[in-house]
């Protein structure tokens, strides 16, 4: 465990390196970034001030639900930035081979080498909507629940990073599962939203097929009133942990099938 | 040290039409069929061997790399080197064995080439005191010392080679594979990895698995040789044997003055050599003997073709490893 942390600061401040040395692409990067946050941030305030309330949830608690979704969203896209590029051209191009001839596990290894720094834009844009929809909401925090939700967060970042380890690992098979990944992960614009505004097909998907609404809807709706507390909260753990068991033995197999490339 | 036992690989290939329509057609109604690209192959090697793995562009060797280095699981057969099976136990067994594909590299492709040696310090849990001698052995051998604070990028592609052998030597690795080390490189650059890989080899007693079509680092670095065609293993054995095989024969190269002189020209019978001995072919000016110079002397034949016609240009040339492969290739062992 240790030894993973050490490797992870390492592999941290090579990227970090590796970003310094491009010093124009790196300004130009962080200028456009800025831009489109602060874009998003309009965005947000556009829509939300055309809804006074939604399915029984007030304004404030819909904008606590979607500032909550983006943490575990960042934190993904953080820290296992790189499996997308699995799926779109490491396998198909037979890259692969270099993660498989080090001896450390080779999915720690592909998800260690890309710290993606673009992620805190999101993580920041999240605590400011949560900060600020709490401020409006002004009841007394459940300091218990709050607790609780904070527990949740490294659950919720699981079930993204497995959905991305699951359908990249498609690719050992099929040599291109990119396009899978977008399809699927495209599924978590729903779970921004409380799920009681949808119909119940796709309500049952993203609570059990592709269960994004574990990253957000049903963490932040307990949090916010305390209400299906054993199924929000041991549901977001067990769910991750099975996707997630999933999500590694498909990779295991892939391994197994993967094929390299001519060289 | 390194035993393999009928090892074999199958591809599945889905075959396509060609053209878009193709495509399409396959994308509903795949058709697939196997391709054998190893198919049972077994040798050993002892430990502080070079063993040259060669056969033409597409026999199978590096897929016997790949399967060797645990990058793929073989579809039967078996392979055991020093005790453990690759890709069973592949996080523990990669931390003996170094790997270089010449095609590409493992280098940080944006870093200072030193910036790579720390982190693979850190993944292979080298200790500093051993870092510090590793590095300053590769140094000796490989000089490294002019270009290890450039990045990655900018160094020529001899230089990216000698830092890529460098990247899979500094765990100190039992057995070292090179896939194509000296591909693209210039002659001087060649004779340097070529002595690099065999100090190496002499100093720390590294056993080398070593692919290529150059043959001059065949005859140079390794004893012994595979040849593999077609997934099928056509020769093993020592370098020599082939040589001693085929090393008598010579090759008389002529022109002809004349189109229809060749017909005066009987050798066979003239030095009764049998089929084994004898190859002519001619393209109607130029003419190729091969011919076994124990059974007849390079003088004689020499001047029985000078005597019997009028040739414009002739040469006599010493059947080298590459013309021996060259055969091999073409008509197998």
């Amino acid at each position: 465990m240790k030894r993973i942390f050490r490797l992870h600061r390492i592999f941290i401040s090579q990227h970090l390196k590796r970003l310094m040395e491009y010093k124009v692409d790196f300004t130009v990067g962080a200028i456009g970034f800025l831009l489109g946050q602060a874009v998003e941030i309009l965005f947000i305030g556009i829509i939300f001030s055309q809804i006074p309330d939604l399915a029984g949830w007030t304004f404030d608690e819909i904008l606590f639900i979607y500032g909550f979704s983006l943490i575990p969203k960042a934190i993904d896209h953080m820290f296992f930035d790189n499996l997308w590029m699995i799926g779109y051209s490491i396998v198909r191009k037979g890259d692969f081979d270099k993660y498989l001839t080090r001896p450390i596990n080779s999915l720690f290894y592909v998800t260690v080498e890309k710290f993606q720094v673009d992620a805190f834009g999101e993580l920041l844009m999240g605590i400011i909507l949560i900060t600020y929809s709490l401020i409006r909401i002004s009841g007394n925090i459940m300091w218990q629940r709050a607790l609780i939700l904070l527990l949740l967060v490294p659950f919720a970042v699981l079930i993204y990073t497995s959905v991305k380890i699951l359908t990249s690992a498609i690719s050992f098979w099929t040599k291109q599962s990119g396009h899978i990944t977008h399809m699927f992960y495209a599924v978590n614009d729903f779970a921004k939203y409380p799920v009681t505004i949808y119909n119940d097909f796709i309500k049952v998907i993203i609570t059990y097929i592709i269960p994004f609404a574990f990253t957000a809807y049903y963490p932040a709706s307990f949090f916010l009133r305390g209400e299906n507390g054993w199924f929000c909260v041991l549901g977001t753990v067990l769910i991750s942990l099975a996707l997630f068991g999933i999500s590694l033995i498909v990779w295991n197999r892939g391994i197994k099938a993967y094929e390299s490339a001519g060289s | 040290m390194i035993s393999v036992q009928n090892l074999r690989k199958e591809f599945k290939k889905t075959i396509k039409e060609p053209g878009l329509k193709g495509s399409v057609k396959s994308l509903f109604k795949p058709k697939t069929e196997i391709i054998t690209a190893v198919d049972n192959i077994s040798f050993e090697v002892e430990k502080g061997e070079i063993l040259g793995f060669i056969g033409p562009n597409g026999a199978g060797k590096s897929t016997v790399i790949k399967m060797l280095t645990g990058i793929l699981t073989p579809t039967s057969g078996e392979c055991m080197i020093n005790g453990q099976i690759p890709y069973k136990n592949r996080k523990e067994y990669v931390k003996e064995i170094g790997v270089v594909f010449g095609q590409r590299t493992q280098l940080w492709w944006d870093l200072a080439l030193r910036e790579t040696y720390a982190v693979l310090k850190e993944i292979y849990e080298v200790s500093d005191k051993d870092y510090k001698e590793r590095m300053a052995f590769l140094n000796e051998v490989l000089d490294l010392e002019s270009f290890i604070t450039s990045p990655v990028r900018t160094l020529s592609l001899g230089q990216r080679m000698r830092a890529d052998i460098a990247a899979s030597m500094l765990h100190n690795p039992k057995v070292l594979f090179l896939d194509e080390p000296t591909i693209g490189l210039d002659v001087v650059v060649k004779d340097n990895i070529r002595r690099a890989i065999q100090k190496i080899n002499e100093e720390e007693g590294t056993t080398v698995i070593l692919t290529t079509h150059d043959l001059s680092d065949i005859e140079l670095l390794c004893n012994r040789i595979v040849m593999i065609d077609k997934g099928k293993k056509v020769y093993d054995g020592p370098i020599n044997d082939l040589k001693h095989k085929y090393g008598q024969m010579r090759e008389l190269c002529f022109e002809l003055k004349n189109q229809d002189a060749l017909s005066a020209l009987d050798y066979a019978k003239t030095f009764s050599l049998s089929d084994d001995d004898l190859a002519v072919d001619s393209d109607g000016v130029e003419v190729k003997v091969r011919f076994n110079s124990q059974k007849a002397s390079v003088q004689e034949v020499l001047k029985y073709t000078l005597n019997s016609i009028d040739v414009s240009d002739i040469s006599v040339k010493d059947a080298d490893i590459e013309e021996i492969i060259r055969r091999i290739y073409k008509e197998g062992v």
